[in-house]
């Protein structure tokens, strides 16, 4: 029975972990090329789900739409941002960066609290369900999961065959050194941090189908944490690392759910996110530059 | 270096501004809940500016500190209630333990997280409020997500005239107190090793650590210290104020972000600053509460993105520079 039960979360974890990845690619993009951490990062996200809330209800049209708008709208937000804010920022102390992105993250969820309430929104998405022996999944989920897979799939592409992303590269791995080589290194910002808070907006929508009734402009405020988690796991730097760790971060929070819901006086949704906390300071403590991939 | 006398000369405008708060809301009627209001603020920004201003690293869990010492004053007066005899002696041990508590709490996340540097230090405090709020819920400690209520508990054990004495005066007055104790830390921690040890530090932290300064060791110092303020702030109040306690109020990330506006705005390390910060942010968002409601975070956060971007040292940084070589330079700190 709790066998059968860890299967079907587990299962259900790993869907749900592709789309944590992805959602956590753009974090760690921004962080490489810039060395700056996002601490704003689920405002981000929350925009991208209401994007996809407004054009479903709305406008009648299907969430499969909703992603290149969200990718633009994200790209363009993240230029405006770039160009206005950080740009100042990028030699300035951690403190002024952190701050900024944080009052920035800040400013999205009361511009999004303003305009929409601050109740929880959703939308029903019909798409037939994949019934498995562990669980039954509804069909968006495993849409979800292929374009977040999709979605890394191309971002390596881009990153390794593309002379745009040999040159992101190249700043991450030595920006002064890219600078003597004739990289344009303020080009190199301005474009990764748009391409990393598109990637952030573009996760949003995908994660829609995971919260039937989860929209709200301070939801951003648990996936900041899952996606320092997540990177941090990943290597901080690492964008395709990333999409791994989400994958082994969903499978651990869906596993110890499972098993805190089997012991008796818990409250298994409060320890699940517990943990997660733990497993944020833990691996800081034992290998900051992330378990996975890193050197 | 300056004369010993003239150390503590800056600590003579933000006690003065601290009277003053006083005895405006002692004397006129009516007042008394704003300027209470206001010294939270100021006590919140100064509690808070010993870490964040002197060492440059932000703590975005530093509202936990306050949700613990809420919690030390909550089970001192609830499960000391049977006790006979010890009148006020809870809310003393109240304090103690809303103090001791917190500095427990941020000795146990310091020694992990103050190993690292800069953005992975402020990554891993923005678990420390949710990851405790999410402990004391799922493993039903300390009465879990039901919180405590201690009303009960504390005009049986004080008598229905203390107690309500307490939480309507004595409560604010010792936020006052609390605040000018933390006043007076930062000042002898500006002008003592503490505060030239982390001043190297801020400058460039791998250098100060070639010039045999025990780095770590002054950041734990700044760490705790300002914890344990915030614990007593907590317990104060909060904790003696509605007396009771809720963790999802508790934990309400809420206040770091007014703690963080509040030392941004006036000046982090500057000791004027977070009083003049926390006047700032208090009256207008008094102010705001009144005209539009709902908007005070609207229009302080770009208010906090143009200060990071163009005015980064705050409004007494400011000042400071102005009014460098002039009489009012050894008030400012």
């Amino acid at each position: 029975m709790i066998g059968q039960q860890l299967a079907g979360n587990l299962v259900n974890g790993f869907v749900l972990g592709g789309v944590y990845g992805m959602a956590t690619m753009g974090l760690s993009l921004i962080f490489g090329v810039l060395k700056i951490v996002n601490v704003g990062h689920g405002a981000f996200i929350m925009v991208g789900a209401f994007i996809t809330l407004w054009m479903f209800s709305s406008l009648g049209m299907s969430p499969v739409f909703a992603l290149p708008v969200a990718l633009i709208t994200g790209m363009a937000l993240g230029f405006l941002i770039f160009s206005t804010v950080l740009r100042r920022l990028i030699k300035a102390p951690e403190l002024a960066s952190l701050l900024a992105t944080f009052a920035i993250g800040m400013l999205l969820e009361e511009i999004a609290k303003n305009l929409f309430g601050t109740e929880f929104r959703g939308y029903n998405w019909e798409t037939g369900k994949l019934v498995l022996p562990m669980t039954v999944l509804p069909m968006s989920k495993i849409y979800a999961f292929a374009g977040s897979v999709a979605i890394t799939v191309l971002m390596y592409f881009w990153f390794k065959k593309t002379r745009a992303g040999t040159a992101v590269r190249s700043v991450v791995e030595d920006s002064d050194g890219a600078q003597v080589c004739g990289v344009n290194v303020s080009w190199v910002y301005a474009l990764s941090f748009a391409i990393g808070i598109g990637l952030t907006v573009l996760s949003g929508v995908l994660l829609t189908m995971f919260i039937p009734v989860g929209i709200n402009p301070y939801m951003g405020g648990s996936y900041t944490l899952k996606a320092f988690v997540v990177a941090v796991l990943g290597g901080l730097a690492s964008p395709y690392g990333a999409f791994f760790a989400g994958l082994a971060f969903g499978l651990i929070e869906n596993g110890s759910y499972t098993v805190f819901a089997a012991l008796p006086g818990v409250e298994p949704f409060a320890l699940t996110r517990f943990i997660s906390f733990v497993m944020l300071l833990v691996i800081l403590l034992i290998k900051p530059t992330g378990l996975l991939g890193a050197k | 270096m300056k004369a010993k006398h003239t150390k503590y000369l800056p600590l003579l405008p933000v006690s003065c501004a601290y009277f003053i708060l006083f005895l405006i809301g002692k004397n006129v009627a009516g007042m008394w809940q704003l300027m209470a209001m206001l010294a939270f603020y100021c006590a919140l920004g100064q509690a808070f500016n010993i870490f964040i201003g002197m060492t440059g690293y932000v703590d975005f869990g530093y509202v936990a500190f306050l949700g613990v010492g809420t919690y030390g004053m909550a089970l001192s007066v609830s499960r000391l209630a049977g006790f006979p005899n010890l009148g006020l002696g809870v809310v003393v041990i109240g304090l103690i333990l809303s103090f001791v508590m917190a500095g427990a709490l941020s000795v146990a996340v310091g020694a992990v997280a103050l190993r690292l540097r800069g953005a992975y230090f402020a990554i891993a405090t923005v678990g420390v409020n949710e990851g405790f709020r999410y402990l004391i819920e799922g493993a039903r400690i300390w009465g879990g997500a039901e919180g405590i209520i201690f009303s009960g508990q504390l005009t049986e054990t004080l008598g229905r005239d203390t107690a309500s004495s307490l939480s309507t005066f004595w409560a604010d007055v010792m936020v006052m107190i609390v605040a000018v104790i933390a006043a007076v830390i930062t000042v002898g921690y500006m002008r003592g090793r503490v505060g030239y040890a982390l001043t190297a530090l801020r400058e460039d932290e791998d250098a100060a650590k070639v010039m045999g300064i025990n780095v770590t060791k002054y950041k734990i110092i700044a760490f705790i210290t300002s914890a344990s303020l915030a614990g007593l702030l907590g317990a104060c109040a909060w904790a003696l104020k509605v007396m009771y306690v809720f963790p999802p109020e508790a934990f309400q990330i809420q206040y770091t972000i007014e703690a963080i506006i509040i030392v941004v705005l006036g000046g982090a390390g500057t000791l004027l600053g977070p009083v003049v910060g926390g006047l700032i942010y208090g009256l207008s968002k008094y102010w705001l509460a009144v005209v539009m409601p709902g908007f005070q975070l609207l229009i302080f956060a770009p208010i906090v993105i143009f200060i990071v971007v163009a005015f980064p040292e705050g409004v007494v940084g400011w000042v400071k520079r102005r009014a460098k070589g002039t009489a009012i330079q050894s008030y400012l700190l």
